[in-house]
């Protein structure tokens, strides 16, 4: 842990604009992740950066805390929480601003149209981006066949909590994966 | 079985779901932060924004479909991490700044706390084949999940033929055919809310 002033300040530096330029969500700023944290920064190995992005997925929670965990690589607790922060916060804080904005006009006929319009592609969006992921996920029809069956599932009972569905499909694949 | 019930008659009725199922009361700070809490600690794979609209539209009922959808909208023309923008846009909803502010807190202190402490543990435990496997397994079920949120969301939060249509062109641009996500949204919010508003007027 070197010179942990100015670490914490990179980290900052680092993830800061990152999070302004995630369009499309956190996964779209991993290879520059990689790149700022393994090349240019040298605060992980790549051995270590691999290690670091597979616990972020296999952790609950938003996207990644792979943030998290190269702040604390860096700079200990204080370098995971600076890091968060800089990769979370900007984010959070234009969408707030922009949702305030939106809020003034509650109430005159075009914000409700408006509102009407987008929800229909916001639903299209969660079932185009689906499959997507569906389409790009390596696991061929195994993974086809599960998310058929838990969006059933959800959909016949919409009570369920996820959770088991999520174990049984963790089982399942990990039974297949070592036959 | 009642709750699959339930759900097809609400399939055959679209237009009675929002004022038939009713938004309850406005949650104070301390129960924003404990669902936020407890929904970053349970959920697993990935997909928050659908693991969102299942706690805070379909179960605790603190906003309807509509407003979420529109919440979500606005959260994916701007950058950043879905789930987090989303969990903003609903706090700020529910109780403005310091709702946003909890609800912010709430959903990564939790994953945060778990994904050091596990760091700290053993990070290359990890790296294991079956690790792998079964991340891949929590995946394709919550690619389920996201299904489900899309469909039900839609039936509920985008009711009539013309709303129906819009969604299956959105999935048939970004989901089939493939094509860029930005593009697509700034062609068809425009159609879509110019035949929301005509049909405002008609009624």
């Amino acid at each position: 842990m070197r010179g942990s002033g100015d670490t914490l300040i990179a980290l900052a530096v680092v993830f800061a604009p990152l999070s302004l330029l995630s369009f499309g969500g956190g996964n779209a700023v991993i290879a520059d992740i990689a790149q700022q944290a393994i090349t240019v920064q040298g605060w992980t190995s790549e051995r270590e950066f691999a290690d670091f992005f597979a616990l972020s997925r296999a952790a609950p929670g938003p996207g990644s805390m792979l943030a998290a965990l190269i702040g604390w690589k860096a700079a200990g607790v204080a370098g995971a929480l600076v890091a968060t922060l800089a990769f979370y916060l900007p984010s959070a804080l234009l969408v707030f601003a922009a949702a305030r904005l939106w809020g003034r006009w509650r109430g005159s006929s075009w914000h409700s149209a408006i509102e009407r319009g987008i929800a229909p592609v916001a639903a299209g969006l969660f079932l185009g981006s689906g499959l997507v992921v569906l389409r790009a996920s390596p696991g061929g029809p195994a993974v086809w066949v599960a998310a058929i069956v838990t969006t059933v599932a959800l959909l016949r009972w919409p009570g369920m909590h996820p959770v088991p569905l999520l174990l049984a499909g963790a089982a399942l694949f990990g039974i297949l994966g070592a036959l | 079985m009642r709750g699959g019930k339930r759900y097809k008659q609400v399939m055959r009725e679209p237009q009675e779901t929002d004022a038939g199922r009713g938004i309850g009361e406005v949650p104070g700070l301390w129960a924003i932060l404990i669902a936020f809490l407890r929904l970053g600690c349970t959920s697993f794979g990935g997909g928050t924004a659908a693991w969102l609209h299942r706690e805070f539209v379909l179960r605790r009922r603190w906003l309807d479909d509509q407003t979420f959808l529109a919440a979500l909208a606005l959260n994916q023309a701007l950058p950043g991490s879905n789930g987090v923008k989303q969990a903003v846009l609903i706090g700020n909803h529910l109780r403005g700044a310091p709702g946003a502010a909890v609800a912010l807190f709430g959903l990564l202190a939790g994953p945060f706390v778990i994904v050091l402490a596990v760091a700290a543990v053993y990070a290359g435990l990890i790296q294991h084949k079956i690790v792998h496997d079964m991340l891949d397994g929590v995946a394709a079920a919550v690619i389920g999940l996201t299904f489900a949120t899309g469909l039900r969301s839609g039936v509920y939060g985008a009711p009539g033929f013309v709303a129906w249509a819009i969604v299956a062109v959105t999935v048939l641009c970004i989901g089939v055919l493939g094509w860029p996500l930005i593009p697509v949204v700034l062609c068809l919010i425009p159609v879509s809310v110019g035949l929301a508003w005509a049909q405002g007027r008609r009624r």
